[in-house]
């Protein structure tokens, strides 16, 4: 085995560099339930009822909706009316809500759910909503149990163990395929329960607008190589054969993690290699020899793990299509595939060279030429590793060797080459020196957010000048608003990113499904406990889909629209704001060298903008969703 | 080189205890002080209840010191024929309680450091080298073994330590 994941408590991403939604959201004192206003969902006397609500009011397991969102129930006025929802939702998107079962006394229920559709193209996914219980005492609903339809169970659900539990929630997904027929579509929900019947009439309103299959914004999940999967998998484990961190099930299972942030419109990123070097042995081609003689032995666990993922073929029977992986890391390192022990020597750049133009033949060999594969230096000098920052460069003498490492690169690759390899580069604190002095050498950038809103302007640059450039953060935490994870996607939209990184979206904790920490390092879960063989996703990952296939549509609106009008309207419904007000002024210590910066002056410089979020409510999304949707019919 | 052999704990005991040997006189005591920056050294314990990782953003080295240092530590790792590391621990002035580790190698194979630590209590171990000068052998982390070797400076002190560590089979 290998040794215990070591990166949940990763210190390189500070607390400052969360967007500011992320980092005040949490305290936000939300009214008490007695201050919100009316709505279906308020507790009242016990009864068997089925109700809907909107997705950005998520449900708590007594009939009530959960503490973050409460402030926004006056915003689901009109989301059902008696037993019927109405829904409306463009070709090519997810329509999503929650579907609430509650009993008057505690026993069996069966729930069911189907559509009209004589073409079969409309698709719905019934998951169930786990409660998870906080440190607090407080139950939020994250991880989405996949159930089929009719499904049958009782209340207090038995696992979940919430003493005097009376309501279970359930994530409707309906998928609707860009080849639908625009129209009308009707469905129902059905719930069976002491004896009684109860029934929720569906109606569906298809656009004929049709959401483009790219994505405006990247949404990536990053990981630290693949010991974790082991650990919450156990099951998985024990079911294998011979060494687990080799085996086809672990490949499967890393597939699978790609697929379900695939299907949500999502990026999956697993790092092969630690900070001093250790690359671990299913991220790498096997080496051979040194010096000149350095060479590629076998690809057979590198081939094994990325080839799908690389021709698309893991993504076969996904609604998105076989598609391949938009960007890989490389296990490129200071100690990968040179040893440092050569490092400004002949045989560093020998070793290098060859290795790493074995590589590009091998991928253009393949025909692997449209996924981005990033040379990208995730070490910190703290780490005791290598001399020099690859990650967040805070010394300027530190950029001499990014400059070393792309010629190296530039030197390696035919001239000609079809296959994207990039130069991948995580800043903060330097950032606006390294845009400068590495232009030409890295040409991928993800940015601290917090450093990077100063910089209004920079992404466009950087994006006028044939780069790659997202921004990064971490997941917001269950008790934040329903519409926090929203707020990074449109972020970048408003910002000119390509994307957003989850610095880690893996790791949900050592036990959250009743001591959960929040989910602020996980937007999935492990199925194991379920006796699934697959990761499972999370309501805030729903929600975050959600708003990607929406903000993409907005988008494509820009040529009749303009972007810069399209962005006014979203901020101003998102929270009464202007996209100038998404940004902080550069402040005067910005002058002074990175190193002499204090974290204290890095807080105060984004105050302006943790003040602008502070008070984002539930419902912010779903206000710039329906002027989205507007549009919508307005094109029609 | 490393290769794949097969070798009991006891050779491979031998092996490291060799390498610590050989590292007693081939590490350069004077220049293993000077790796940690002056700067680093003064934030290490500096303490600041708004800023916890003061200590950590403002960690630095002399890339000169440090590069030579780290390729001889890799040098003599690969007298071993097995997988092997050799770190290199340094005191701290004026902090006889402290320890750190200073450069780590490929194999990330220790029975000492904590993930993410700049500096860590003195390790009764590691003591008796400093004091002593002679090497120690540790076995505390099921699976690994550690040699501890001195390393001196040009006065003939101790002035840190090498840890030699391996898997124990």
């Amino acid at each position: 085995m290998k040794p215990p994941v070591k990166t949940t408590s990763h210190p390189s991403r500070r607390a400052f560099l969360q967007t500011a939604l992320g980092a005040l959201a949490a305290e936000h004192t939300v009214p008490a339930w007695s201050e919100a206003a009316d709505g279906p969902a308020r507790p009242g006397a016990r009864e068997t009822r089925l109700f809907a609500l909107p997705q950005f009011l998520r449900p708590d397991p007594m009939g009530g909706i959960v503490r973050a969102d409460r402030d926004a129930a006056a915003a689901d006025d009109d989301f059902q009316k008696g037993q019927r929802l109405s829904l409306e939702c463009p070709r090519g998107a997810y329509a999503s809500f929650h579907l609430v079962v509650q009993t008057a006394r505690p026993g069996e229920y069966s729930l069911d759910l189907h559509w009209s559709d004589r073409s079969g193209k409309i698709q719905t996914d019934l998951y169930r909503e786990w409660f998870h219980r906080l440190r607090s005492g407080d139950y939020y609903p994250d991880a989405l149990v996949p159930v089929p339809a009719p499904h049958r169970s009782r209340l207090p659900e038995p696992d979940n163990k919430i003493e005097n539990q009376t309501t279970q929630a359930f994530w409707v997904d309906i998928w609707v395929p860009p080849d639908a027929a625009p129209g009308d579509y009707s469905g129902r929900a059905t719930l069976e329960a002491d004896g009684k019947r109860r029934t929720l009439t569906l109606q569906l309103k298809v656009l004929p607008a049709v959401v483009p299959a790219e994505d405006v914004v990247a949404m990536d999940h990053n990981s630290y190589d693949a010991s974790w999967i082991a650990s919450q998998f156990p099951s998985r484990v024990r079911a294998t054969s011979g060494n687990f961190l080799e085996s086809d099930e672990l490949f499967r299972l890393i597939h699978s993690y790609h697929r379900v942030f695939y299907e949500n419109h999502g990026v999956f990123h697993q790092l092969g290699y630690g900070h001093a070097g250790h690359v671990e042995p299913e991220f790498a081609p096997a080496l051979e020899g040194e010096g000149r003689g350095k060479r590629i032995a076998s690809w057979d666990l590198y081939d094994r793990h990325y080839g799908p993922l690389l021709d698309g073929s893991a993504f076969a029977q996904t609604r998105r299509g076989p598609k391949p992986i938009p960007f890989a890391y490389l296990p490129i390192n200071p100690e990968w595939p040179a040893s440092w022990l050569w490092w400004g020597e002949p045989g560093y750049e020998a070793e290098f060279t060859n290795v790493v133009g074995e590589m590009e033949k091998h991928f253009r060999d393949k025909g692997w030429t449209q996924t981005n594969f990033e040379m990208f230096f995730n070490h910190k000098k703290r780490y005791k590793g290598f001399s020099w920052d690859g990650d967040e460069v805070r010394y300027p003498k530190d950029l001499s060797y990014f400059t070393e490492y792309g010629r190296l690169l530039k030197k390696a690759l035919p001239a000609d080459t079809p296959v994207r390899l990039v130069f991948r580069a995580d800043v903060s604190w330097d950032m606006e020196q390294q845009f400068r002095e590495l232009n030409g050498v890295v040409n991928m950038w993800t940015c601290g957010g917090g450093i990077l809103s100063w910089y209004k302007g920079a992404p466009k640059m950087l994006r006028d000048r044939g780069d790659i450039v997202w921004y990064y953060g971490s997941p917001p935490r269950v008790t934040q608003p329903a519409s926090a994870i929203t707020e990074l996607v449109l972020r970048a939209w408003v910002w000119d990113a390509m994307g957003f990184v989850h610095w880690l979206a893996v790791q949900p904790g050592k036990d959250p499904w009743f001591n959960f920490t929040g989910g602020g390092t996980t937007l999935v879960y492990s199925g194991d406990r379920f006796g699934l063989r697959d990761p499972i996703p999370s309501v805030r990952l729903k929600i975050q889909r959600n708003a990607v296939q929406e903000l993409t549509l907005l988008d494509s609106f820009k040529a009749q629209h303009g972007l810069e009008a399209l962005k006014a309207e979203a901020t101003k419904q998102f929270n009464g704001s202007t996209p100038d007000q998404w940004w902080n002024p550069r402040p005067a210590f910005a002058d002074k060298p990175p190193y002499e910066w204090t974290n204290y002056e890095l807080n105060s410089a984004t105050e302006h903008t943790r003040k602008l979020f502070a008070r984002v409510d539930a419902a912010a999304w779903n206000r710039v969703r329906q002027s989205i949707l507007q549009l919508a019919r307005e094109k029609q | 080189m490393t290769e794949k052999m097969t070798h009991t704990p006891q050779q491979i005991e031998q092996e490291l205890d060799h390498i610590a040997r050989v590292a007693a006189v081939m590490v350069d005591g004077d220049a293993c002080r000077r790796i940690v920056t002056p700067r680093a050294l003064e934030y290490m314990f500096k303490i600041d209840p708004h800023d916890r990782f003061l200590a950590g953003d403002n960690y630095d080295v002399n890339d000169a010191e440090f590069n030579s240092a780290k390729k001889t530590l890799i040098r003599l790792a690969r007298l071993a024929p097995f997988a092997c590391d050799v770190n290199l621990w340094m005191p701290i002035t004026g902090h006889p309680d402290k320890i750190q580790v200073v450069i780590r190698n490929v194999h990330e194979l220790s029975q000492f450091w904590t993930f993410g630590a700049i500096d860590q209590e003195m390790f009764p171990p590691m003591r008796t080298v400093l004091e002593t000068g002679k090497p120690v052998t540790v076995k505390q982390r099921p699976g690994m073994i550690s040699v501890l070797g001195p390393v001196y400076d040009s006065l003939g002190d101790v002035a840190g330590l090498v840890e030699v560590v391996s898997h124990s089979s």
